[in-house]
């Protein structure tokens, strides 16, 4: 490749890598940032000023997480949830990708299930009823609410769908020829032939269920069931509407309103996902290139 | 393809029948419990305290839902929500045995969990919920109990007298539709008497004295934030949080941190509350030209940065009171004490003292608080032994809450219901200053079920958390070896003292403290909207004559057909 | 046919998935008809009032309705518009770095925000936001004087898009990268031989491997009108804000939760269903017509 080497091109050049720099630490600044408060001292951390750099030092917090029974707790529902919920919405998404990636003339009622699955996408009875049905099953507070609740994610099903199509179609006539059914085409052709895809899957599943925090908060009926996220949700974003608070309460309100000992479990909740992704990046990139663009 | 379709049927009626196999046996349950509300098992000779605090023969099963603390440590290791002191307590005194089926935490994840457990129509037998509106939603769509009989047969002589000392508003409060359908909460007067708290050493530091008037404030505010007595980031004036309102109001007409309401009060408005114009007439306190006075007051002094610049959107209305950047906010008389604990801790020369603000023409107004805001509510399909059960917790709380180990916080108490006589703090700051002169002995107050329940307890306490001169109380005063008696008693003496020696030149009460038919649907949305004004207002990121525009709005969406419905309420 | 004995197969690789549906989102559908009646709880579904289309004329008379209808929408297309222009200026900016290795190191770590939940990045949010954050720090060197972000409603709503953007372009870039992976090298020399400064490369040959998927991507997003986000809103938001900040789902969350208003909350819900279904079958035609593109 050949290109002048103007002024402008340098000029450009440097702009450039410093603009990314910047979107680079812009990027990482969060857990700078969160971590930096966590080894804040406390008075400093909780009255906002901790910019750039930790003000104080102090391992306090992390000494108390490591007493704290629920943090582990959560933590270890959290990855419960994220494995089973994951296993459960990627099987259960695969099976129903392959029979809706045949063609019409295959299968007859393809665009019939299609639509009723993008029905099911877009309407809903409202938080009300789905949490009375939850109810009706028996299953609140129990970890099944939060794995089936994310169930099938229409948009992942559309997504391997997608893949499946775009595979050559001699893959699934010689499987044909030899006499294989659409369990062994799924299974011994498709499947293995689609890791990139099933990777990202699994990786949006994993990051849905690791994230999610609303599930857990309306179908769990007790703090030591609930998963990571609603357990640090509760502590920094519920707040007790001020006015009538008795006495005790706003005692420990003010003990609640502990960023540093917060900021270190918000930390230590963003490291799983960390470990995880590199792992995958080189999957999932391809992945969702293959999946969503048709060339 | 037919059989598919079929089968996909057959699942949705199943579901179908699922839902209403479980509602149908809901309803059966309704009429169970309201053909036969009164099938008692005990025998029928016991009254009076007797039958309030009488023992189960056999045991009785509670279910509750509660909110819980996420940050508390009090628990022992092993004890649990319904395994602690104060279920074994319950089991072996009165053989109730607590089943808790839920909890949240306090603050909005209660309250979104008991939304969905009236949305569902399957309450447990007992919450105590913190919003009247939960209370009436229940109420009306019929899934409480009637505990009208009940609570005259089981109410112990203390909760009597309690209850009486509210002359009937209690009882009122407690009622939808003239029936008793929850058990109120009753609080002390003076948690609805919001004063000035200042930082007296820093006062001193500057030879200032003790602001008494708006400008006054408006002056030391001014001095503690030029001469950085809190440091760089010095706050004249601490406000509200983004979970607190600029005043309190004639819902939430209590313990209000960090809100303005002594200054409104000063300037002779009262926001918020439905106010009584004595010819027959009702207006609403917040569209009053005094009221816009005051904002216009206060949104000066935010504009001159006299005003917590972070004002409605911090977490925490405490956080820079606590870390000592702030010299004066506003709040009732355990602010100081309970509300700041950490400001003590990171100095323990911070002289927080609690003044009143006046009038220009030297008045002390005042706007008065409802009995309580929390209510216990019993399920309709609860049986009656669970009814009485719960009864009689209240009553066991009321009695024996000075007797217990309140090194575990008291609040993990199953149904835990505040029953305080109404002018409890008075009484205590008038008796604990004469036994602090030796003018009385702890022993004197010995009395089993007095209607002062803490008061002995604090009496037997009071001298080792207090040390002369005893004339005029300051932070030197006291110690803080142990922190909660100190908190407590800090309260009370500093935080209750003008409230108790000095008194209210005008006492402004609520037409109603209670919601009417059309606030039912109406009112959330006026109560947005006159949020949204207030606040921005006093940040200046709305003019002023916004006010006006609110006020024609607010009339307009549903606020006329209010007036009417309260000026119906002032004639009866 | 043999072809069509497979069928039976297909039924049942589709059964777990549909039986899935039914129980947890066909059989809660029934819910709706609380939209048409003043539910109450002690009666249950089947025994409240009907009361036809009172709340939906209920919810229009509201002024909320319009705020809440007008700030999902402008809240929603901000984050479509600039959810697909920034990660396209981002990858094509990347797509010139010379250096493989850096390229590699932004890469990677841009992805990173996509993977924290919004009630961890709302903490962080505020404090960067916050008074005394480093936002404020940044700006006061300039002698601009410190804002409450959080509180200002006047652009509550561009913090909102922003900090969404912030969150998810590297991870939205993906796609344009991957794209940009199956251009020909060639035809950037035959430009450069043509002549081409930089600026022309970028627009005569980057720009157009893009155009396709700007537009595909672009289409597709439409079914998104009316998702402003609300795990974003809700751990950000506060009453200051509501003018501007507060969208459909916070709005029914707090009818339904806080209220106690189920019918109006369902009533509202619905409404933003019908409308988002409508607008993804738009969508669905227009891709297919335009892009040749079978979506699903």
């Amino acid at each position: 490749m050949v290109r002048n080497k103007t002024l402008g091109s340098r000029t450009f050049e440097i702009a450039n890598i410093i603009v990314l720099g910047l979107l680079l630490i812009s990027c990482v600044y969060p857990l700078w940032y969160t971590f930096c408060v966590s080894i804040s001292d406390k008075s400093a951390a909780n009255a906002g000023l901790v910019t750039i750099f930790p003000i104080g030092f102090s391992l306090s917090p992390y000494k108390e997480i490591i007493n704290d029974r629920l943090f582990f707790n959560s933590f270890w529902i959290s990855i419960q949830r994220t494995v089973l919920g994951t296993g459960f919405s990627l099987l259960v998404t695969v099976l129903m990708a392959y029979p809706l990636a045949r063609p019409k003339k295959d299968f007859k009622m393809r665009n019939t299930f299609m639509w009723i699955l993008v029905f099911c996408m877009l309407f809903n009875g409202g938080l009300i009823p789905w949490y009375l049905t939850i109810q009706n099953y028996h299953l609140l507070n129990t970890i099944w609410a939060l794995v089936l609740g994310g169930g099938v994610p229409v948009f992942d099903v559309i997504l391997i769908m997608n893949f499946f199509r775009n595979l050559p179609k001699e893959l699934n006539e010689a499987a044909v020829v030899d006499g294989a059914g659409p369990w062994s085409i799924l299974f011994r052709v498709y499947i293995p032939c689609s890791i990139p895809v099933l990777a990202a899957v699994a990786l949006f599943l994993s990051v849905y269920h690791w994230n999610e925090f609303f599930n857990g908060l309306v179908l769990m009926n007790t703090s030591d069931k609930y998963p990571l996220q609603t357990y640090i949700q509760q502590l920094v974003v519920n707040m007790p509407v001020g006015t009538n608070l008795t006495p005790e309460q706003y005692k420990k309100l003010s003990e609640l309103s502990n960023r540093t000992l917060n900021s270190a479990k918000v930390f230590i909740a963003m490291v799983p996902m960390l470990i995880v992704y590199p792992f995958l990046q080189k999957y999932f990139v391809s992945g969702i290139m293959l999946g969503a663009v048709k060339e | 393809m037919k059989r598919n379709m079929a089968m996909l049927l057959s699942v949705v009626l199943l579901g179908l029948s699922l839902t209403a196999c479980s509602s149908s046996k809901d309803s059966s349950n309704d009429l169970k419990a309201s053909s036969n509300p009164d099938t008692s098992s005990e025998a029928p000779a016991l009254s009076g305290d007797d039958l309030a605090f009488s023992k189960f023969p056999k045991p009785v099963d509670v279910h509750i839902g509660m909110a819980v603390d996420p940050t508390d440590k009090t628990l022992p290791e092993g004890d649990s929500v319904s395994n602690n002191q104060y279920t074994r307590y319950l089991k072996e005194k009165y053989n109730i045995n607590v089943i808790v089926d839920w909890t949240a935490a306090t603050g909005n994840d209660f309250k979104q969990k008991v939304s969905l457990t009236i949305a569902s129509g399957k309450l447990p037998d007992g919450m105590v919920v913190d919003d009247r509106s939960f209370m009436t939603k229940a109420a009306s769509s019929g899934l409480l109990y009637d505990i009208t009989d009940l609570f005259q047969q089981y109410q112990s002589s203390q909760v009597k007298d309690i209850m009486a000392s509210t002359d009937g508003r209690a009882m009122e409060n407690a009622s939808y539709k003239g029936k008793m359908v929850s058990l109120p909460n009753i609080t002390v007067d003076t948690d609805g008497v919001h004063v000035l708290w200042i930082r007296k050493d820093w006062l001193d530091k500057l030879q200032l004295p003790v602001p008494k008037t708006t400008s006054d404030i408006e002056k030391t505010a001014k001095a503690f934030i030029d001469n950085k007595l809190g440091g760089d980031k010095t706050i004249g004036i601490a406000g509200p949080s983004k979970n607190s309102f600029p005043y309190s109001t004639f819902l939430l007409s209590s313990n209000n941190m960090g809100g303005f309401d002594p200054i409104f009060g000063a300037m002779d408005a009262y926001p918020g509350y439905w106010l009584d114009n004595g010819d027959g007439s009702v207006s609403y306190g917040t569209l009053t030209d005094n009221t816009k006075k005051t904002l216009a007051l206060l949104a000066d002094w935010y504009k001159k940065g006299l005003i917590d610049p972070e004002v409605g959107t911090r977490d925490n209305v405490g956080d820079p009171i606590n870390a000592n950047q702030a010299g004066i906010f506003f709040g009732p008389w355990w602010n100081g004490g309970y509300g700041n604990g950490d400001s003590f801790k990171n100095d323990p020369t911070a002289n927080w003292q609690a003044y009143p603000v006046y009038s220009d023409d030297n008045k002390w107004n005042a706007h008065m608080k409802t009995t309580g805001s929390t209510y216990t509510i019993i399920s309709k399909n609860a049986k009656p032994d669970v009814v009485k059960a719960i009864l009689i917790m209240n009553n066991a709380l009321v009695r024996d809450e000075a007797t217990f180990d309140l090194s575990v916080a008291v609040g993990w108490y199953p149904l835990r219901n505040v029953m305080a006589a109404a002018n409890e703090t008075e009484y205590e700051y008038a008796e604990l200053l004469k036994v602090l002169k030796g003018e009385t002995q702890p022993e004197d107050y010995n009395k089993p079920n007095s209607l002062y329940k803490l008061m002995y307890a604090d009496a037997k306490k009071v001298k080792d958390v207090i040390k002369a001169p005893y004339d005029d109380l300051n932070v030197s005063n006291f110690s803080t070896a142990n922190f909660g008696d100190f908190q407590r008693l800090y309260s009370i003496m500093i935080g209750d003292r003008p409230f108790t020696t000095i008194p209210i030149d005008k006492k402004v009460y609520s037409v109603t403290y209670n919601q009417t038919p059309t606030m039912e649907t109406k009112w959330a949305n006026l109560k947005k909207m006159e949020d949204e004004t207030v606040l921005k207002i006093i940040l200046g990121q709305a003019p002023l004559d916004s006010f006006d525009k609110f006020v024609k709005d607010w009339k307009a969406q549903g606020g006329d057909e209010i007036t009417k419905e309260v000026t119906e309420l002032l004639k009866k | 046919m043999r072809k069509l004995g497979h069928q039976k197969h297909y039924y049942l690789m589709l059964l777990p998935g549909m039986v899935w549906l039914v129980m947890f989102s066909i059989v809660p559908m029934f819910g709706i008809v609380m939209a048409f009646q003043n539910y109450n709880p002690g009666a249950g579904l089947f025994k409240s009032e009907w009361v036809g289309w009172a709340n939906f004329k209920y919810m229009f008379q509201l002024n909320d309705s319009k705020t809440v209808i007008l700030n999902t929408f402008i809240i929603a297309v901000g984050k479509i518009v600039f959810n697909l222009l920034v990660p396209l200026i981002f990858a094509i900016l990347l797509n010139e770095l010379r250096s493989l290795r850096y390229k590699k190191l932004v890469q990677t770590v841009v992805y990173l925000p996509h993977f924290l939940s919004w009630v961890i990045m709302s903490t962080i949010v505020i404090g960067i936001f916050g008074y005394y954050g480093v936002v404020n720090t940044v700006i006061g060197m300039f002698g601009v004087d410190p804002k409450l972000f959080m509180a200002d409603a006047g652009i509550f709503r561009q913090l909102l898009i922003g900090t969404d953007v912030w969150k998810e372009f590297g991870y939205n870039a993906i796609i344009y990268l991957a794209a940009l992976t199956g251009v020909n090298p060639n035809l950037y020399e035959a430009a450069a031989i043509d002549g081409a400064n930089r600026w022309q490369l970028i627009r005569r040959v980057t720009l157009p491997a893009l155009t396709t998927t700007v537009v595909l991507l672009g289409v597709l997003s439409l079914g998104n009108v009316l998702n402003a986000g609300f795990d974003q809103v809700y751990n950000l938001y506060n009453p200051l804000v509501y003018s501007t900040g507060d969208i459909l789902d916070t709005w029914v969350y707090r009818l339904g939760l806080q209220n106690l208003q189920f019918s109006l909350a369902t009533a509202a819900g619905l409404f933003k269903s019908v409308i988002s279904f409508v607008l993804i079958f738009i969508s669905y035609r227009l891709a297919y017509r335009y892009a040749d593109y079978t979506v699903f």
